[in-house]
């Protein structure tokens, strides 16, 4: 066989889930080539039956989905239809795959050499010791620093990027002609993900290994594939070069999926194919909230000094005896650590950090969700949570949006009771005037107003996301604390939203605290970013002087792991 | 779109099983049967001056002189054994039922409680509760009834007792994993009243998993009930539970009798495997883990 | 390691004082146990004289507090009933309930786990229909009544099996058991089987709904992919992963069922622990009630302390890692 011959061939290939809803064709007729050694990056939605193309590839397809029909041949071997034995043979040794979440792919209580030896074991007759100096090569392989005695730790010894390391390694054993890599770095941090990138870059091409690597990341796959497949409803839309296909896209989705990219825009502007953002103005302010008059001298939203930290609540008799002093009390994590911060008014404050920042904890300290164990929030010079014992929260004037819009709204409430439960509750609305309350809300934020009667499961999550910005803003907040309030979403729908935000924004003058790990989000949204690095603010500034000229060591390497796409 | 309720939703994916279908019906059924005894029996067992000792421990489908046949014959005293069964599943179902009722009521008012206190208060009270889920229901209930002394209202307050702690833990469970969650982090930070926010969103979304326990308990309620009833110390005679009727007809089981014994038995199984299996079903429903 | 000790010691301790409050009020609340202690037509005198002997015209607390001083010194007390030391009595009665249980939970954990691990891998096959069905019986079907069928089946029908008592006993380490005669065993049998039943459904229903979960999880995804077979997918990764609630389950069972094979020993007259607390608590006898339940109180909390270092030899997350 020569080397021009394909690896893999994929043809016509149709994978169907029949559901009791009906047939879903997940994957409907996708056809491509791999070469020996190629690095291919397959990019699309959720839903667009990138993995499912993966998983049919290497024949991990559970019931109810099943292969309808088409090819997939390697090295000119059909796999459709090919009997469990022959294909758990040809998996792991041949083609290998790495999933998404490597804390879940991991076994936790295995060690890692335990794990490697049955990867091993399932292709080959190893002895003990020949298996456990395979292992630690294969950790020092992928760049595990001290591999002998890495090789004895259990997962949960290890962070996320060395535990998808270790998942690359198990991949890597038998060194398999093509790996198959299911969005392997969207679950870490992004300096993290420009680490495995670059490893798994180098690797591939040491090893002539062929790569898919499934995406929904446009930047990343550009950083790593020399040829993409864009797909869409389980149909590739477009094929061809990198370069080709993310400087002169011919397909309108791809082009759509790029104009949607915040990077690619200036700041502040509303993104191109951000469409579906309705017109219609949010209602009214009520006079039951009339808009503060600014108090001069005070500071508009400061957090001074504020801590939190997360500790364990010791039984009573475990508290007794650390009074004695026979126990040790608990280890507790310090999320924050004297944090000041200070917002005028009108202003967007991007706070962008990693897993583990605490940025979240700041940001829902800000929201008066947490009570911080030291120093206070304040809006206009009055506290957002009362002190004492159990503090609770005592304005309405500040207000959240969070991240995961299936999570947060409840799913036994319908829409028009989540939206209208707090503005009735405080006075806002009366209970005759809320209905029209709701309509005007969902409106506004580009919904039906005819949806008031559903309840969040009906929604897709872009919907539930409106839906959640509408309750926010139905409290007529004049701070909105933001959580990653699109890090959830896809790329297009993403675009709405920030649409959608910059809009109201500017017609209800709000002023907003955006939680972000997303780079160039936050650049587009915000006027001035603070960065979080273990509980500190290492750097703070306007947006522009940050990104361009960053003083900070983490800065600086935060931004020049981000990926970036090439430009024509 | 899927546009029907929460609630509407479950019911149709419910009726999917059939298994689980025909086993709510028979549960249904023998509610009403229960409820309708004095309707539907051939005769009222307890009628002392109706019970001809002529008829008794007569096998099933024999005429007695009150002209009508014995189906599942006769036991001692000479009752007919289908009203006796007709009458016990009454007293035993009301067991279950009302004692399942006060366990869920007082564990999950304790376990959302705990979540939603914290703190000192919820390490207390889960600690006791933990202590108690060590002790086998069976114990607590036959010490608790053995104290209380006999009676209905004395077997129901051992009943509860000893279960209400499965309630409190599956509450507690429940509520802190809701608490965590967004959209009660949401329902504070608008802020809403504490009360409203367990009222309305916290106790709504710990129903599903209360109500799998709910189903669990009261089956065993009912197989609690019989097993104290048999060992004496559960009804007193006056109270004929399925219970005390299997253990009437244990002496004439080795003499061949086996109807008194067994016909109650099988009556009492049916009731609490159709409950077992309606509760199988809701917890594959609603476990979250099953889901993909 | 050593915080977590003392902390459980002192819980026991605490505990086991608290139970004994509550059984000695509790048991006090009952009834007058002198009627029990003495034939109705004794004396007045002979009366007065039981009653000053076992301390009962003294108020409640002070009975307690000499009760408790007794305990600190090893002492139980007298049964009312028996009229020997309640310790000594309670001793006498272990071995049979041990192995009756012992032999019980074991046998329904051998048979339960594997079966529920097939019926969580192939839930929709014929055989997991059919070992779901008989474990939702096991599940249901109250004890006492499998008892009765059992004696009816194979004592009074079939006449294979005895229908009760311990059978020939053999000694080791000094202590009288079944188990090690042939006639023992067929004694043995049925009770066991009885007990078992409920069990087997557990470890079943447990076992399945474990492998269930597990099988969908992206751990034995990647296994697959990895191209490990099946068996060793079932036998490395679910069974290790499902051993940790099955350990719970298995010590809690083995612990109340120690303390509380009540129903079993007394349809099949197993002369065990079970049987001795049922006729205590219909004959009032307080001191075997009160040992009785300390005693349980302790067996639990060693057995639950047992169970929390075995979830630290199986799951390494509680062990302190270097994370």
């Amino acid at each position: 066989m020569t080397d021009a011959a394909p690896l893999l061939e994929v043809t016509d290939l149709a994978t169907h889930f029949h559901t009791r809803n009906g047939v879903v064709k997940a994957v409907d007729g996708v056809s491509f080539s791999l070469k020996r050694g190629e690095v291919m990056g397959l990019v699309g939605e959720s839903g667009s039956g990138k993995s499912i193309t993966g998983f049919s590839i290497i024949g991990l397809i559970d019931p109810p989905g099943r292969v309808e029909h088409g090819s997939i041949k390697l090295e000119g071997r059909e796999l459709v239809g090919l009997p469990v034995q022959d294909l758990r043979a040809i998996r792991g040794k041949t083609i290998s795959m790495v999933f998404q979440d490597p804390l879940m792919t991991l076994n936790p209580v295995l060690t890692i050499g335990a794990q490697i030896l049955l990867a091993l074991e399932a292709h080959e007759k190893v002895s003990a010791e020949e298996g456990r100096r395979r292992a630690i090569a294969a950790l020092a392989q992928v760049r595990i620093p001290e591999p002998d005695a890495k090789v004895d730790f259990y997962p949960h010894q290890f962070s996320g990027g060395m535990r998808q390391r270790v998942a690359i390694a198990i991949a890597l054993l038998h060194r398999p002609k093509l790996i198959i890599c299911d969005e392997p770095t969207t679950a870490l941090d992004v300096s993290i993900q420009a680490e495995i990138l670059a490893e798994m870059k180098e690797l591939v091409a040491e090893l002539g290994t062929a790569l898919i690597w499934i995406s929904h990341d446009l930047a990343t796959v550009a950083s790593i594939a020399s040829k993409v497949c864009v797909m869409r409803y389980g149909k590739i839309v477009e094929a061809g070069p990198v370069l080709d296909v993310l400087t002169k896209p011919q397909h309108p989705y791809t082009q759509g999926l790029l104009d949607s990219l915040p990077s690619r825009a200036e700041p502040g502007q509303l993104l191109a194919r951000g469409a579906g953002v309705s017109d219609a103005a949010p209602p009214p302010r009520k006079t039951a909230v009339e808009r503060h008059e600014p108090k001069p001298g005070v500071p508009y939203f400061t957090m001074e000094l504020v801590s939190k930290r997360f500790q364990e609540q010791p039984s009573p008799l475990r508290a007794l005896l650390q009074k004695l002093g026979v126990a040790k009390p608990p280890h507790g994590v310090q999320a924050v650590d004297s944090v000041s911060l200070t917002v005028t008014r009108g202003e967007a404050l991007g706070l962008v950090g990693e897993s583990g920042s605490g940025k979240s904890t700041l940001g829902r300290m800000a929201a008066g969700i947490y009570a911080p164990n030291a120093g206070t929030v304040l809006l206009d010079g009055e506290r957002v949570m009362s002190a004492g014992e159990r503090p609770h929260k005592t304005t309405t004037r500040v207000q959240t949006i969070f991240q995961d819009p299936f999570a947060s709204l409840n799913p036994r409430m319908r829409v028009s009771d989540s939206i209208a439960e707090g503005p009735v509750t405080h006075g806002i609305v009366t209970k005759a005037e809320s209905a029209e309350y709701v309509r005007q809300w969902l409106a506004a934020v580009g919904l039906d107003p005819a949806f008031a009667e559903r309840y969040p499961h009906q929604f897709s999550g872009g919907q539930r996301q409106r839906v959640a910005i509408a309750r926010a803003l139905a409290m007529q907040p004049d701070v909105v604390v933001c959580d990653e309030p699109v890090a959830s979403l896809d790329v297009s729908i993403q675009a709405q939203i920030i649409n959608l935000l910059i809009r109201l924004r500017s017609e209800l003058d709000l002023t907003l605290i955006f939680i972000s790990h997303d780079l160039s989000v936050v650049r587009h949204l915000c006027d001035r970013v603070a960065i979080m690095y273990r509980g500190r603010i290492v750097e703070e500034g306007p947006a522009g002087e940050i990104y361009d000229h960053p003083q900070h060591d983490y800065t600086k390497r935060l931004l020049a792991a981000v990926p970036v796409l090439p430009t024509a | 779109m899927d546009r029907a309720s929460p609630f509407a939703r479950f019911g149709r994916e419910f009726a999917e099983s059939r298994t689980a279908l025909v086993a709510l019906i028979v549960v249904l059924l023998m509610i009403g049967l229960a409820l309708a005894a004095p309707l539907v029996a051939p005769q009222d067992p307890y009628d002392l001056a109706n019970l001809p000792l002529m008829d008794a421990r007569r096998p099933p489908g024999y005429v007695g002189s009150g002209g009508y046949t014995h189906w599942l014959g006769t036991d001692a005293q000479g009752r007919d054994l289908l009203s006796a069964i007709l009458y016990g599943l009454r007293i035993s179902l009301q067991m279950g039922l009302v004692a399942g009722a006060i366990a869920l009521t007082l564990g999950a008012a304790l376990g959302i409680t705990a979540a939603y206190l914290g703190g000192r208060w919820e390490a207390f009270i889960m600690r006791v509760v933990d202590l108690q889920l060590a002790f086998p229901a069976i114990l607590l209930a036959l010490v608790i009834s053995a104290m209380l002394g006999q009676g209905k209202l004395q077997l129901i307050a051992a009943l509860a007792a000893a279960q209400y702690a499965y309630f409190a833990r599956t509450a507690h469970g429940a509520a802190s994993a809701e608490r965590g969650k967004d959209y009660v982090e949401a329902a504070f930070s608008t802020p809403l009243p504490a009360s409203r926010v367990v009222w309305r969103h916290i106790l709504p979304n710990c129903l599903p998993p209360l109500i799998v326990v709910a189903t669990v308990q009261v089956a065993s309620a009912i197989a609690l009930e019989a097993t104290l009833s048999f060992l004496g110390v559960g009804l007193p005679v006056t109270e004929p539970s399925l219970g005390m009727l299997i253990s009437n007809g244990f002496q004439y089981m080795l003499s061949g009798r086996y109807w008194i014994s067994i016909y109650p038995g099988i009556a009492l199984i049916i009731l609490i495997v159709a409950i077992n299996l309606v509760g199988d079903q809701i917890r594959d429903q609603v476990n979250p883990r099953l889901k993909r | 390691m050593l915080t977590h000790i003392i902390e459980r010691v002192l819980q026991a301790l605490l505990v086991m004082l608290v139970m004994s409050v509550l059984v000695f009020v509790g048991v006090y609340a009952i009834g007058n146990p002198i009627d029990v202690l003495i034939s109705p037509d004794a004396t007045q005198e002979i009366r007065q004289q039981t009653i000053a002997f076992y301390g009962l015209d003294k108020p409640l607390w002070e009975q307690y507090l000499t009760f408790l001083g007794r305990v600190l010194h090893g002492d139980f007390g007298r049964s009312f009933v028996f009229g020997m030391p309640v310790l000594e009595l309670i001793l006498s009665r272990l071995p049979a309930t041990l192995e009756l249980t012992l032999t019980a939970v074991i046998g329904a954990t051998l048979v339960g786990v594997p079966a529920g691990i097939y019926a969580g891998y192939k839930p929709d096959s014929l055989l997991s229909k059919l070992i779901m069905a008989i474990s939702i019986l096991g599940f249901s079907v109250p004890t006492f009544w499998i008892g009765l069928v059992l004696i009816m089946a194979f004592a009074v029908e079939l006449q294979i099996l005895p229908a009760g008592g311990r059978g020939e006993t053999a000694t080791l380490f000094g202590i009288e058991w079944s188990f090690l005669t042939l006639n023992g065993w067929s004694h043995l049998l049925l009770p066991a089987l009885n007990l078992a039943f409920f069990k087997l459904a557990l470890m079943t229903r447990l076992a399945r709904a474990g492998t269930r979960e597990v099988m969908l999880t992206d751990t034995v995804k990647f296994a697959r992919a990895a191209g490990l077979s099946e068996w060793t997918v079932l036998r490395r990764h679910v069974l290790r992963l499902i051993a940790i609630p099955i350990v719970t389950v298995f010590g809690l069972e083995f612990a109340s069922t120690l303390a509380f094979a009540v129903v079993t020993e007394t349809i099949f007259s197993w002369p065990g622990i079970g049987k001795l607390i049922i006729d205590s608590i219909t004959s009032l006898d307080r001191p075997v009630m009160v040992a009785y339940l300390m005693l349980v109180a302790f067996v639990f909390i060693t057995i639950n302390f047992l169970v929390d270092l075995t979830y630290v030899a199986l799951d390494p997350r509680l062990r302190k890692g270097r994370a």
